[in-house]
């Protein structure tokens, strides 16, 4: 019946064209076409935007930025030839110190969110919380930040202040991303678990939390790039420069964004300034480069781990 | 019939249950026995509420929100819903195999070895005999005895669902549950599996929730029949009997109906 049907459409080319005359066929084509070009353009003109940024910065700083004597040496106030050591030294410092303490809050709250919490009204509350902290400026925790821990908590300008003040900047993020990637496994993982006698938080532990770990890892990843790339909200609580790296969580330092701000806003003390921070820029560039590689590489990595490819 | 042997003997049996998710209705008052050491079909039309039965019996159910049960379920003369009975050792008695292959984003090696795992056995010896013993139990053995460390996920879908077979009787279970099993299957990995039941019938009670009527008749002792009279209305057991009786003289004329193919 279907093939006597099929036969007669194919030898019977009117009925074909009674549904989509030819010249119709052409222009949907050609529309295609032009689609296909203009968002071609348009993704070539984002690619060159980004070519160009990461091009003029790696021009002016690239070879300052990789000369040892300037990312290991010392900083200077008021001579030239100064260095960022301590720079770097106080960006990781604070990267690692925030992370001790947002990853375990972030990670906690998100699984909660995703796996006990689900619809109630707490959950939409902190949810709603979350993503309205998420859009609040940086400048605005910056203050929050120096009023509470520097002054209130007399923590002073220091790493755990600023560490602490990143906190909240970084745990909507990582509450997030932890819930949505606690999310995105599927229930037919949990119910084989919960079915072969597994309890809720065995399941969680053994499954759930392993499978969500690309997810995790790489959000936190990419939170790492915004806490070495952030400058504002650490102005008024780590500081802008120093001349010796810190050493305990309550001393000052000057991580590589916010001394960079310095250095172009007041930083002519010093004869090459512009070689000093534009050297320090292509520095910074370098390193979110290679956290984003970092962030792509352990997502591969658990992905395949998880044999989802290969 | 073999499994007129032991007919007396009684695994699992409902009694009067019924079935709510929030205000509705799903079950209404199914009384069933379900004998040891044979295979029970489960038929009916979709939505005629096999699935949500079969999910009664190891408390699947409770987590679906606001579902709720009346009457009683008996795992072998114990009240499985009476207050401060383990789900978990429950749910390990009566293991589940889902309608689509579900294995573990793991190693083969591993989605055997999660149940002993979680009940606390880490000794390597052990674990690879338990992972070896089940994986022959659910005939997969000599197809993945060279690749165990391979990820679940590149073995085929009839493979994967004996894998996940396997990782039921890695605990030991006393009677299975399979919904669908074969839905999503091929007609050869369709057979494997039916043959792996009339196996696995010797030690294990199982009960299965098939579409598929001659999968009924084929694989199963007795056969209960499950039927919605009316949208909105609960669904319910119409009849109960051997497999043999059901599919030759029905008692009930929407029994015949159904397996002569006039609806459903």
């Amino acid at each position: 019946m279907n093939e006597e049907l099929a036969a007669a459409v194919n030898t019977n080319p009117t009925l074909m064209e009674k549904r989509a005359p030819r010249s119709r066929v052409k222009r949907a084509l050609l529309m295609d076409r032009l689609a296909t070009l203009v968002i071609f353009a348009f993704s070539m003109l984002a690619v060159i935007v980004v070519i160009f940024i990461i091009g003029t910065i790696l021009k002016t700083g690239l070879l300052t930025a990789l000369d040892p004597a300037f990312f290991a040496g010392k900083p200077q106030a008021l001579r030239s030839g100064g260095g960022i050591g301590p720079m770097i030294v106080s960006s990781f410092y604070l990267t690692l110190l925030t992370l001790l303490i947002s990853l375990p809050v972030g990670v906690g709250a998100g699984v909660y969110m995703a796996e006990y919490a689900k619809k109630g009204r707490l959950a939409s509350l902190l949810r709603f919380g979350a993503d309205t902290l998420s859009t609040v400026p940086s400048i605005v925790f910056g203050i929050f930040g120096m009023v509470l821990f520097v002054i209130r908590f007399g923590l002073g300008y220091s790493m755990l202040a600023g560490a602490l003040t990143l906190t909240l900047i970084n745990l909507p993020t990582i509450l997030r991303t932890t819930e949505e990637a606690v999310r995105s496994v599927p229930d037919s993982y949990r119910e084989a678990s919960l079915g072969l006698g597994a309890s809720r938080w065995q399941t969680i532990k053994n499954l759930v939390l392993p499978s969500a770990m690309s997810g995790i890892t790489t959000g936190a990843i990419l939170s790492i790039g915004r806490i070495i790339g952030e400058s504002a909200a650490l102005v008024y609580t780590v500081g802008i420069f120093v001349r010796y790296a810190p050493v305990s969580p309550l001393d000052p330092g000057a991580p590589m964004a916010a001394n960079i701000w310095h250095i172009y806003t007041e930083g002519a003390l010093v004869k090459d300034w512009l070689r000093v921070a534009n050297g320090e820029t292509a520095f910074l560039l370098l390193l979110i480069l290679a956290l984003n590689l970092l962030a792509r590489l352990v997502s591969w990595y658990y992905e395949k781990k998880l044999g989802v490819t290969g | 019939m073999e499994s007129e042997n032991n007919l007396s003997e009684i695994k699992m049996r409902s009694v009067g249950l019924d079935l709510y998710y929030g205000e509705q209705k799903i079950l209404e008052n199914i009384t069933l026995d379900i004998k040891k050491h044979s295979i029970t079909a489960l038929i009916g039309p979709s939505g005629s509420g096999k699935t949500s039965y079969l999910r009664c019996l190891n408390r699947m159910n409770d987590l679906v929100d606001d579902s709720k049960i009346e009457g009683k379920v008996f795992l072998d003369d114990e009240d499985i819903f009476q207050n401060g009975y383990g789900v978990v050792e429950l749910r390990r008695r009566v293991g589940m195999v889902f309608q689509r292959p579900n294995p573990f984003p793991k190693s083969i090696y591993e989605n055997v070895a999660y149940g002993p795992r979680i009940f606390g056995i880490n000794d390597k010896a052990t674990l690879d005999g338990i992972v070896e013993d089940s994986l022959k139990r659910a005939a997969l053995w000599d197809e993945v005895k060279n690749k165990l460390k391979k990820s679940a996920f590149r073995l085929s879908g009839g493979q994967q669902q004996r894998l996940c077979i396997a990782r039921v009787l890695a605990v030991q279970p006393e009677v299975i549950l399979l919904d669908e099993p074969c839905s999503a299957l091929d007609p050869i990995a369709t057979q494997n599996i039916e043959d792996l039941m009339a196996e696995l019938k010797s030690e294990y009670t199982l009960l299965i929730v098939t579409h598929n009527m001659q999968q009924a008749a084929r694989t199963s002792d007795y056969t209960a029949f499950f039927m919605l009279e009316e949208q909105g209305k609960p669904a319910g057991l119409v009849e109960y009997d051997d497999t043999s009786l059901i599919f030759t003289r029905p008692k009930d004329e929407r029994t015949e109906r159904y397996i002569t193919g006039r609806f459903g």
